[in-house]
């Protein structure tokens, strides 16, 4: 069974009279483990796809669904349980809180779970030294650079154990060396059996995925499949 | 990491605009407390002072001839045949409902003699009531003591050219002058006052009396109940409320009061609409970042708590030193009230009442920005997926 489902999916919105698809009757099945990467131009629906799949945009039409859950049938409050407990956004600006320091805005997954305070620190301190950090708990984000916010927010991302990792252009804003840097952190954390999914448009981050699927206008265009993990419907 | 240590390091964070907050919050609860501890410290010093202002009930008999006059006051006749107050009804006044505020009964026998060919008015009192009822009496000497003492106004003294120590006659009777009123401008100036008892034998109307003055405290009850209650317990007698000792005063109170509660509305209206625009401006500011607590899979309860529980900090806060601001300025607010003083005293219950109304207003007022806030659409207000 796959960990993700995604049938007929659909999403189009309006721009006056004109009806945009931004996802065009999209299928495809993603299981555990493995490590996609969404490219496409702008525009081709990469990050609404993204967005579906994280439980944040409801589709027009079609259903997503989550290990064995379809998350559209889900209420809104379900739909914030179901995102606490099974995906981690990394964003491409990082969306880090700027009043807290980097502990804290890797603890806030952890503010509505009933760890102890001492099992949190635990927890948060664990994915800060795996993301190389541990040093700079204290600081606030504006005190670190560019690829140091990318990795508190890949802890963030990580510190509750959710299933699926979703990356919008995570590393958007960085230089080539910093982007290889966090496409390295990406790939450890895959083969430690992390399921990720990314959406990019920098070509060199395609080598760190184990798939890759391109978009254009809301449709599959190509899907570049090593192992055959993706299994693209119709 | 609990919901609360975000709120409290939002409100860190924006301190400088939260601190305008607190402080616009403040002044709108302390202007509330100063205006109640005001109100209330008026009410108290107009309650202690009440008799000081003398009666404020007249007991007369009921007549059917013109009256004489007492001090501006409608007394019946002097000759009062049967229809004269007796010593019995002085304990019938303290057995009414409301016995509670009364606080003098001064009763009185007029009579009138003559002393060196001149006709005096002679009252028989009660010494020690009297001097009660009328604190502004100042004597030289001492109030009658025994029943051959007697204290006569400055006017008496002058036109009988009287002395302290010495002696007059009153139907034959010789009584000592223990005391003279210094000047008052009343009537007591041409008066002779001596023990009730005595006048009553005296002028041989034994248990007689012609008129009560009573000091009710009666500030914020209607007085006209006491006098219900007394007229039923006399019914041969007419029981008037002397209104004006205290009228003007209440009047001034009440218009203070009405004007305090208009002006705490209006405060506490603009503290509100300050909280208001303050939270909705700080929700519209944090779009991306309640974007991403909804992204981590925060429900719309978590997003409400974290906003209101800066309001309830914020509020608290707002409450705690309002009060304390509230009750220092009206410590020191008595020129401002044309007061001589207002002893205005710590209330625990008052401390709680402002707290609890700046929470009322502080979460009332972000409770709207809240639900706002919990309903933002996360895909919206990230705007990055």
């Amino acid at each position: 069974m796959s960990l993700i489902h995604v049938h007929n999916l659909t999403k189009t919105y309006h721009s006056g009279e004109e009806t945009v698809y931004a996802v065009n009757n999209l299928s495809l099945k993603i299981d555990i483990g493995e490590f996609v990467a969404i490219v496409g131009p702008s525009g081709s629906g990469k990050s609404t796809l993204l967005s579906i799949l994280g439980g944040l945009t409801h589709p027009t039409d079609g259903c997503a669904i989550i290990d064995e859950i379809d998350i559209y049938s889900l209420s809104t409050e379900q739909q914030a349980d179901f995102r606490k407990e099974y995906i981690g956004f990394v964003f491409q600006s990082f969306h880090l809180i700027p009043y807290l320091n980097v502990i804290e805005n890797v603890m806030i997954p952890l503010a509505i779970t009933d760890y102890a305070r001492s099992e949190k620190f635990e927890m948060a301190m664990t994915v800060l030294e795996k993301t190389g950090l541990k040093d700079k708990a204290r600081r606030l984000p504006d005190e670190l650079s560019g690829g140091e916010q990318e990795r508190v927010a890949i802890a963030r991302a990580l510190v509750n154990h959710p299933p699926i990792i979703l990356a919008d252009e995570p590393t958007g804003n960085l230089d080539t060396n910093t982007s290889k840097e966090i496409m390295t952190v990406f790939r450890q954390l895959n083969e430690e059996g992390q399921t990720i999914i990314m959406v990019t448009h920098n070509p060199e981050n395609l080598s760190y995925a184990k798939d890759c699927i391109t978009l254009r206008d809301g449709r599959i265009f190509r899907n570049v499949n090593q192992h055959e993990p993706i299994s693209v419907e119709g | 990491m609990k919901l609360y240590n975000i709120s409290l390091n939002s409100l860190w964070r924006r301190k400088t605009r939260m601190l305008f907050l607190l402080i616009g919050l403040t002044i709108a609860v302390s202007t509330v407390i100063i205006l109640l501890n005001i109100s209330r410290a008026m009410n108290t010093d107009i309650a202690q002072k009440l008799d000081e202002y003398g009666a404020n009930i007249l007991i007369v008999p009921k007549s059917d001839d013109l009256s004489l006059s007492y001090g501006g006051m409608a007394v019946a006749g002097v000759s009062f045949g049967d229809k004269e107050l007796e010593n019995s009804d002085i304990a019938r006044i303290r057995s009414i409902k409301n016995k509670e505020n009364i606080s003098i009964v001064a009763p009185k026998l007029l009579n009138v003699a003559e002393i060196q060919s001149k006709r005096v008015m002679v009252v028989g009192i009660d010494p020690q009531s009297e001097t009660m009822l009328k604190k502004w009496w100042k004597i030289i000497g001492n109030k009658p003591g025994n029943d051959h003492e007697a204290l006569i106004g400055t006017e008496v003294k002058r036109k009988l050219n009287l002395g302290l120590n010495q002696s007059i006659q009153l139907k034959g009777e010789t009584f000592k002058i223990t005391g003279i009123l210094e000047e008052t401008g009343s009537q007591d100036d041409g008066l002779i006052f001596i023990n009730l008892n005595k006048a009553q034998a005296l002028f041989n109307k034994p248990a007689a009396i012609s008129l009560i003055e009573v000091a009710a405290l009666c500030y914020d009850c209607p007085i006209e109940e006491i006098v219900a209650q007394t007229s039923e317990k006399l019914p041969g007698a007419k029981v008037t409320a002397i209104r004006q000792t205290i009228q003007s005063k209440m009047d001034m109170l009440m218009q203070f009061e009405n004007f305090s509660l208009g002006i705490s509305g209006v405060i506490l209206l603009v503290g509100a609409l300050i909280v208001f625009t303050t939270m909705s401006a700080s929700v519209n500011e944090r779009k991306k970042e309640i974007g991403v607590f909804r992204s981590i899979g925060f429900r719309q309860r978590h997003i409400m708590q974290i906003i209101l529980l800066e309001a309830l900090i914020l509020s608290g806060m707002a409450g705690l030193i309002g009060y304390l601001f509230g009750f220092l300025v009206a410590q020191n607010a008595a020129p401002l009230v044309g007061a001589e003083s207002l002893i205005v005293q710590f209330d625990g219950m008052l401390l709680l009442f402002a707290f609890g109304l700046s929470l009322s207003i502080g979460i009332g007022a972000a409770f709207y920005p809240s639900i706002k806030a919990s309903r933002l659409d996360p895909t919206t207000a990230l705007r990055a997926l």
